[in-house]
């Protein structure tokens, strides 16, 4: 008696039979595993923007001014623009030369591969629309990246399934880092901007949401890295080790030159 | 050294200067501070950083300007601005590189015409200035034009800007020449290419921007040389020098896009034999 009014307690509660958790947990478990085209939506990133503009507008001047950037912030976002460019060059590249000998092997990864190519694709027409809007100049270094990226992507796809995993997993890695601690110091520039009342464009806070949603889509591709058994890579410290330094001195490279 | 030399600027251009206010003199020292600027990230948004030149260095080098087609890029000219700007002769210290401002001072204020110049030729309306019917629908003259056209129109505009002083440039380039000078002559010579490609609305951003900016900084140089020299009627033969040279650079760069092409091509079949052979690469 006591037994099946619970049972019915939490029927009404949830809608649906708590035997059911464990018989067929895959049923009724709320899919925790990303669909292959899960990307963050924009509003998300930017729904920050508008309420910080908004206090500082209320607190401040009537209309707040724009400060002009100094010579250190012009600096940054150059060396910026131009690392993120090499670097979603690179990854094009990368995934360029995997898919042949990676598909011929496996057919099934064709579509996460098609999928990763043309959202790095993508990346990459972002950065050269913005590159060439804010008149950066692109890397000097662009022909070595593009041959060494290829012979990346080519050797590591030849290696195998695991090590060419492994090689997006660590790439991907570096980058995360990296767009997370450009997208830190973009919003400590604005911190200090509204601490002296100024108000940041919107041309920068379209900047950091771009930057949010790049970032966010290649810690995906790491994600289905690790579902595709990178950790196997039979050298798996090696590979990753070199191929993630690798990684550090092409952007602190692309950063000068 | 360079904080006394700051100081007594300021001092002085403080004590020469009636007519200038305290702003001025706080900016002076600001100025002269800050080196040129660099070109890097290029905002829309929030406002530009300020300019090359201070109020003070731009009203003494605007007014020495105009003495330059008499007296030359000298020492003599920069005083005779400053005195037509109210200050004391001496006041020329303000400029800190002398003749050598009043150059650069050329460059950067031709370079910066070109903009609303270019404004001013690409969006005129299609027809407008031949005698036929302006035509709005066919859209403005820019948009029928390539962007080596642009280029094209563009550095010639650049190099007509040099015309009231042309007989006077041999000395500009031979101050440029110096050793010092060298660094910042061909900053500006790149920037001046860059602003061209700009404006022609070029928005290759792989390393053919290196090679393109390359040439034509090449290209620019040698003709405004021969402009030098050239005493054709509204400098004719120069026009011709710079169609010549353009055209050589593009048809080199055609050669060389075609043989890229071919190897690749050539490359990328060769490996898809092997593949379709049963190679796994």
């Amino acid at each position: 008696m006591f037994s099946s009014k619970s049972l019915l307690r939490s029927l009404r509660q949830s809608g649906q039979l708590p035997v059911h958790d464990f018989l067929a947990p895959a049923l009724f478990a709320p899919t925790s595993r990303r669909c292959i085209s899960t990307t963050t939506p924009k509003s998300n990133a930017s729904a920050a923007a508008p309420s910080n503009q908004e206090g500082s507008a209320a607190a401040g001047t009537p209309k707040p001014k724009r400060k002009p950037l100094t010579k250190e912030q012009r600096d940054f976002l150059s060396s910026a623009l131009r690392v993120n460019q090499a670097g979603e060059l690179a990854a094009t590249l990368i995934y360029t030369a995997q898919k042949p000998p990676l598909v011929n092997a496996h057919p099934h990864l064709r579509p996460l591969m098609s999928h990763m190519y043309e959202q790095e694709a993508g990346h990459l027409r972002t950065f050269n629309v913005l590159i060439a809007k804010h008149r950066v100049r692109p890397t000097a270094l662009y022909p070595v990246w593009s041959v060494l990226a290829s012979g990346l992507g080519w050797g590591t796809a030849v290696l195998g399934r695991e090590a060419a995993m492994a090689c997006t997993e660590a790439v991907e890695t570096e980058i995360g880092t990296h767009y997370n601690s450009q997208i830190r110091s973009l919003l400590e520039m604005f911190e200090g901007w509204e601490a002296e009342g100024y108000e940041v464009g919107p041309e920068f806070r379209d900047l950091v949401g771009t930057l949010r949603r790049i970032r966010d889509e290649e810690l995906e591709h790491l994600d289905h890295a690790l579902e595709n058994d990178a950790k196997q890579a039979k050298p798996y410290w090696l590979l990753t080790s070199v191929i993630k330094a690798g990684c550090r001195g092409a952007i602190w490279a692309s950063e000068k030159v | 050294m360079a904080p006394t030399t700051r100081a007594f600027a300021t001092r002085l251009a403080s004590a020469a200067a009636a007519t200038t206010t305290k702003s001025t003199t706080r900016s002076t020292a600001a100025c002269l501070r800050s080196r040129s600027n660099r070109r890097s990230y290029h905002s829309h948004d929030h406002p530009p950083p300020p300019g090359a030149f201070n109020t003070a260095e731009r009203q003494i080098l605007s007014a020495a300007y105009r003495h330059v087609p008499d007296h030359g890029f000298t020492h003599k000219t920069l005083s005779l601005g400053a005195r037509d700007a109210g200050y004391l002769d001496i006041s020329t210290n303000v400029v800190p590189e002398g003749p050598f401002s009043l150059i650069k001072y050329h460059l950067v204020s031709k370079r910066e015409a070109l903009a609303p110049r270019s404004a001013e030729i690409f969006n005129a309306p299609v027809g407008g200035a031949d005698g036929a019917t302006p035509d709005a629908a066919a859209g403005t003259r820019g948009q029928l034009l390539t962007v080596p056209e642009r280029v094209e129109r563009l550095t010639w505009e650049r190099l007509l800007a040099n015309r009231d002083i042309i007989h006077r440039w041999q000395e500009a380039l031979a101050v440029m020449a110096q050793p010092s000078r060298v660094p910042a002559s061909l900053h500006e010579l790149a920037l001046l290419s860059d602003e061209i490609y700009h404006l022609a609305g070029d928005l290759a951003v792989d390393p053919s921007w290196y090679t393109k900016r390359a040439s034509l900084s090449t290209i620019y140089a040698s003709s405004e040389l021969f402009m030098t020299n050239d005493c054709s009627a509204g400098f004719g033969d120069t026009r011709a020098f710079l169609r010549r040279r353009l055209d050589e650079t593009s048809s080199l760069a055609g050669v060389v896009g075609s043989i890229g092409q071919w190897v690749g091509f050539t490359a990328s079949a060769g490996l898809n034999v092997l593949r379709s052979k049963g190679a796994r690469i």
